[in-house]
């Protein structure tokens, strides 16, 4: 089995600035951001690697405490970052107190308001919807050449997508129930001989949020910008979930660019003496390598080695991305 | 935006009063409570959480909570009253 060369892939498609590595947990997503993020830097490109998981390790991988500090320097052109969401929702209910207090002129926020804010932050999908939002600042803000999301397991990367598209949908229809709303109060206005009616400020409201919400999934489902990479490993159930993954994504309209096999054992072992268990691992990967390349014909990107030790620190990184960029 | 002109004409303002309080009163009335009724069907499907139904994602109703802040009271007393407010939806 030949890879396709992952660098040629960059070469080839120089627009698709939005990188991403989906795959089950524990397969090495961190590892492959950091080190495609290196590649590209090395090369000379500016590069953002962000993690958009509520549980980053993107600090461990660096070997540097990056949480919450914005886009930290790893190494020229290389720029990683971790959100703190917590804090994200924190400065955000604050803004939301403050606007209340300025439009009525409070001293306090009334009892039934404040237990509201406070529940609404604690709800799990927070933390989520506050990244999500944070992402599209990052990339608005812009200044890089490549964008790395060190994304979440697959699960979660799903509902992120369909998140946006029941959102999108839902947004729609209480937009349209406002100008509805609208018409009837001009309706009343004329009627009446009133003044002109204000702008309908919850109106704008609503725009701005569906314009946040489409510009993320947007980025997620641009097929000229974004390349999506799965990650996955010689085993029965990671190929099968791979490949209802894969489904589901394209489903959702994400552009799946191709597969990068991790963990594989060196064939060479198998000339030397070793033990009987590993043997019949190497065996089973036999086996699997050859039904991952039956399954994802033609889309197989890179096959990186099993590393003699744990990936973290940039020497390790350096190697690692030799492995998967040749 | 125009001061209050009510005051200004004695008696075309009285005739314009009686005008519209033949002709178009009543549906300037029912206009408005169309739009209260919808008014309360937005915060519902916004808010809704308050009331144990969560529909829009909570980080983004928050951004809308300051300006439905006066309502929320004449709400939730208006859902317990009323439970045909779903029609509207459609």
């Amino acid at each position: 089995m030949v890879p396709i060369s992952l660098s040629k892939i960059f070469d080839e498609f120089p627009e698709r600035r939005y990188i991403m590595f989906g795959g089950k947990g524990g397969l090495g997503k961190t590892t492959f951001s950091a080190a495609t993020a290196y590649y590209l830097a090395k090369q000379g490109k500016r590069v953002l690697v962000f993690s958009v998981d509520p549980q980053a390790s993107l600090s461990d991988i660096f070997k540097k405490d990056i949480f919450g500090k914005g886009p930290t320097e790893i190494m020229p052109n290389l720029y990683a970052q971790e959100i703190d969401a917590d804090r994200r929702v924190k400065e955000y209910q604050q803004e939301i107190r403050k606007k209340i207090l300025d439009m009525y002129g409070m001293e306090k926020i009334p009892d039934e308001i404040e237990s509201y804010i406070q529940a609404a932050a604690a709800e799990p999908a927070m933390e989520e919807s506050a990244i999500f939002d944070e992402v599209v600042d990052i990339v608005v803000h812009g200044g890089y050449d490549y964008y790395i999301y060190d994304l979440v397991p697959l699960g979660h990367a799903l509902y992120y997508l369909s998140m946006a598209s029941v959102y999108d949908e839902w947004i729609d229809k209480i937009t349209n129930l406002r100008q509805q709303m609208r018409e009837y109060d001009q309706v009343a206005a004329v009627m009446k001989r009133d003044k002109e009616i204000d702008e309908d400020a919850i109106l704008n409201e609503l725009l701005y949020i569906k314009e946040r919400i489409n510009k993320s999934s947007g980025i997620l489902t641009d097929k000229e910008k974004t390349a999506f990479f799965f990650v996955l490993t010689p085993e029965e159930m990671i190929i099968n979930d791979t490949l209802k993954a894969a489904e589901l994504f394209a489903k959702f309209d994400v552009p799946l660019s191709g597969y990068i096999i991790n963990r594989v054992l060196p064939p060479e072992l198998k000339s030397q003496q070793i033990p009987e268990y590993l043997k019949n691992r190497l065996a089973m990967q036999d086996k699997y390598l050859k039904v991952i390349d039956e399954v994802f014909k033609g889309q197989i990107l890179a096959s990186v080695p099993e590393m003699e030790r744990d990936v973290t620190g940039l020497g390790m990184i350096e190697k690692l991305a030799d492995k998967m960029f040749y | 935006m125009s001061e209050e002109k009510k005051k200004k004409g004695g008696f075309f303002g009285a005739v314009k009063e009686f005008v519209y309080g033949v002709a178009a009163h009543d549906s300037a009335r029912f206009a408005l409570k169309s739009r209260a009724s919808m008014e309360h069907l937005f915060i519902l499907i916004t808010m809704g959480d308050m009331l144990g139904v969560p529909i829009l994602p909570p980080y983004y109703s928050l951004r809308l909570l300051p300006y439905v802040v006066p309502q929320i009271s004449t709400w939730k007393r208006r859902m317990l009253k009323e439970k045909d407010l779903t029609d509207g939806l459609a």
